[in-house]
């Protein structure tokens, strides 16, 4: 399904302002459209944040680029470097993708802003005027979480919908317990959540017998183990004990003793996984609870 | 519902639309919807996980294969038709599925060999005796296959019948057929395929209107002008003239896609999108159609021309076409559907084979704004609003609506606002026979035809035919590559209206 853009315009500023970028953005669209059969069409579905801290920049730009094609949007990568000095430097491109079996391109925005010095404790201000109008805004949040941090606060304030993965974080049991502060603010998604899907539904099989269960044994990741059992506890409404042994994803689970499988699936790539999550709106209460028992 | 409400583990894991266990039995399996449409849609639904575990499929025509010569053309068909890349898993697991049985419909023993071979796929495949009969034959088989499959029905697991258009080719033998099946068969059991109604694009039409509150509320005669159904192909009958030389255009795609699209765009909101809802709602319209006279319906039949550059020669000249055929391969006729919604609101509707270029579109004309406060000269590029639905190609939505030219003073252009599907949701469309398939394993009944949906269908070409009858119509009357008859033209000039120009 990737494509790859038929054409790239790119414009690079240090120091920018936001009418800057803005300028950019319309200047590259009108370069974009040379010599094809009209402008190329803007059908964003969306404002794409990111908030990516320097360890994760690498990551976050692979996973755009596996994303714009699919979701087209407006997307714009956040790098805080609050020890630099004042300011802000950009990088617009509009990417233009062919449309399936038309003559029209598609075109994805991507703007990279570098925030510098006390730049990156106001972001809000700056990614608010690069919103597009009326559109669900998603903010992807790379690594820990910084609870209480003013970016944190004001871009939880901007956007529609939080995501994360909390296989990320190094103490997720005590970050489940602070997320919980969030939930009435913002719709979040974990992709943690969306890669325990297929074992939640393998384990949802096991009904009516594990409508008694007592014990949760998992080999996986703690993030994913620590959501199946709140998952278990919450739904089940019954304690259930988590024996957890860590590996890099998810190898089994059992309840009672009871094995339950997977199908092993092709690999699903990081992009695939945070694209899922941007099909999803509303408030997710099921791994609400899920989070809520898992630090209980 | 109930499985949900005892377990609460499911709630939050979407719905999980994979059919259980169950045995595709194919009746036509040599044929070219088999190739083209039917196994290319069996591979997209087996590598999305869609199918069923326990699954097999059983592919029976008179040809003499054995199963590993169908699993090879099979092969080639889905590497040549297949909308995915070809996986050889996925298709190894499918092919491992599959049978093939060398029988002739109207012989009782090969019926039992099929009888027998599905019970062997029962504790082989653990296919649970429910089984899905695929009537992809052509139209005289139907009685045969229905009566043999219907006398052996497995009575273990569930069964269901599809049954490829045309249903009957008048509204006698419709029911005649009605009949028949209602003999073995419950209407609950019965699916039969217009496959228009599983394009995306047809059903977003259902989404369009019932889904956004500005629609409704002007989808009426009092702000809609009128109608106009264009469903256009640029092929010829591309060696189907047997079929085409009984059927024309009118049993083609008149009687099903035309008045389906047609029942789709007029139908009353369904108070739930069940399928005794939705199709109570279709087969309202249908009865409210008033039949249209011989000066509302134009009948045509292309003669060589061009199409893509490329001479081409007129229907009369096709292989095994007869040289002084009176078969139309252009309909166009003016309906109106006689309700309080629609009263003396034109739908204008045309179809033929050899047109200008291939489209399928639902046309909303809105009337004009009763006063614009401009000079003249200012809108004389204006046209009224439309709401234009591409079915294919090109699918999706689009606005006509006026703007001001940029400059000094004020002049006014129409300019169009787009939804594309390919633009908004980046992601392949599924084949139509790829959900018609699905909703049928699933028992979804909501996307077929109910038998009375097909006799109303039938009853206004009936109508329309049998004036026909009554005169010879002088053919060929529009070159191939055209927009078909003058006729077609003079039937929307007279009312002042014109047909789209695209």
């Amino acid at each position: 399904m990737s494509a790859a853009p038929v054409h790239a315009e790119e414009w690079v500023g240090e120091d920018v302002s936001v009418a800057d970028v803005e300028r950019a953005l319309w200047q590259l669209r009108d370069a974009s459209a040379e010599g094809t059969e009209g402008p190329d069409l803007r059908t964003s579905v969306m404002t794409h944040l990111a908030w990516v801290p320097a360890e994760w920049r690498e990551a976050a730009v692979e996973t755009l680029a596996g994303l714009r094609e699919r979701h087209p949007s407006r997307g714009i990568l956040l790098f805080p470097a609050p020890s630099a000095p004042d300011g802000i430097d950009a990088k617009v491109s509009v990417l233009a993708f062919p449309q399936r079996g038309g003559r029209r391109h598609i075109a994805a925005e991507v703007i990279q802003l570098t925030l510098r010095g006390r730049r990156a404790t106001a972001p809000a201000s700056i990614v608010t005027p690069l919103l597009v109008s009326d559109l669900p805004v998603f903010l992807r949040w790379r690594g820990e979480l910084p609870f209480g941090s003013p970016e944190l606060e004001q871009m939880v304030g901007v956007c529609d919908r939080l995501v994360v993965d909390s296989r990320e974080w190094k103490d997720a049991a005590g970050a489940y317990r602070a997320l919980e502060s969030l939930f009435e603010q913002t719709a979040v998604s974990d992709i943690a959540w969306r890669c325990t899907s297929p074992w939640r539904r393998a384990l949802a099989g096991l009904w009516p017998e594990i409508a008694e269960a007592r014990e949760l044994r998992v080999t996986g990741p703690s993030a994913e183990a620590l959501l199946l059992v709140g998952w278990l506890r919450s739904r089940l409404e019954r304690p259930v004990q988590l024996v957890h042994e860590d590996s890099a994803e998810v190898e089994s689970a059992a309840v009672d003793g009871t094995a339950v499988s997977v199908p092993s699936d092709e690999t699903v790539s990081s992009s695939d996984l945070l694209s899922a999550e941007l099909d999803e709106l509303s408030r997710d209460e099921i791994y609400e609870g899920a989070v809520r028992a898992a630090s209980a | 519902m109930t499985e949900l409400a005892e377990n609460p583990l499911l709630e939050g894991l979407g719905p999980r639309r994979t059919p259980s266990p169950c045995a595709l039995v194919i009746f036509g399996a040599s044929g070219d919807l088999t190739r083209r449409k039917i196994f290319p849609a069996l591979y997209s639904l087996a590598r999305r996980r869609m199918l069923p575990e326990r699954f097999a499929v059983v592919g029976v025509a008179r040809r003499d294969w054995t199963d590993d010569e169908f699993r090879e053309r099979m092969e080639h068909a889905v590497r040549e038709f297949g909308r995915d890349d070809f996986d050889e898993g996925v298709w190894g697991w499918l092919a491992g599925a599959t049978r093939y049985l060398s029988l002739d419909f109207t012989d009782e023993e090969g019926e039992d060999r099929l009888a027998a071979v599905l019970t062997e796929l029962d504790v082989e495949r653990g296919t649970r005796g429910n089984r899905v009969y695929y009537l992809a034959t052509p139209p005289q088989a139907m009685p045969t296959v229905v009566e043999a499959v219907g006398k052996r029905r497995d009575t273990q697991g569930w069964t269901r019948l599809i049954i490829e258009k045309p249903f009957g080719h008048d509204l006698e033998s419709a029911r005649v057929l009605t009949e028949l099946i209602g003999r073995h068969f419950t209407e609950e059991e019965v699916f039969r395929i217009d496959h228009y109604l599983g394009k995306e694009t047809v059903q977003n039409m259902l989404a369009l209107r019932f889904a956004n509150g500005i629609f409704e509320p002007i989808w009426n005669r009092q702000f809609i002008d009128h109608v106009q159904i264009t469903v256009a192909e640029t092929l010829g009958i591309e060696g189907r003239a047997e079929y085409y030389e009984h059927a024309g255009a009118i049993r083609d795609i008149f009687q099903n896609h035309m008045l389906q699209l047609v029942a789709l765009t007029a139908m009353e909101p369904p108070i739930d999108f069940t399928a005794e809802s939705v199709r109570n709602e279709k087969v309202k319209v249908l009865k409210a159609i008033h039949t249209p006279g011989p000066k509302h319906v134009v009948r045509g039949q292309y003669g060589p021309g061009y199409v893509e550059g490329k001479e081409v020669p007129g229907y009369r000249q096709e292989e095994g076409v007869a040289p002084d055929s009176t078969t139309e391969t252009y309909v166009a006729a003016k309906l109106f559907v006689d309700n309080w919604r629609w009263a003396d609101t034109p739908f204008y509707v045309r179809t033929g084979k050899r047109l200008a270029r291939r489209e399928t579109t639902i046309a909303i004309q809105f009337q004009r704004a009763p006063h614009p406060p401009f000079e003249d000269a200012a809108t004389e590029e204006l046209k009224p609003n439309r709401l234009l639905v591409h079915v294919q190609p090109d699918e999706g939505v689009s606005l006509a609506i006026a703007a001001k030219v940029p400059g000094q003073g004020m002049r006014l252009r129409t300019v169009n606002m787009d939804f594309i599907y390919g633009g908004a949701f980046r992601t392949d469309l599924p084949e139509a026979y790829e959900r018609l398939l699905l909703d049928a394993m699933l028992g979804d009944q909501t996307l077929f035809t109910r038998s009375d949906e097909v006799e109303e269908q039938w009853s206004i070409v009936d109508a329309i035919v049998a004036f026909w009858k009554r005169g010879r119509p002088s053919f060929p009357n529009y070159a191939a590559g055209t927009w078909g008859p003058a006729a077609a033209k003079e039937l929307m000039r007279r009312d002042g209206r014109e047909w789209l120009k695209h």
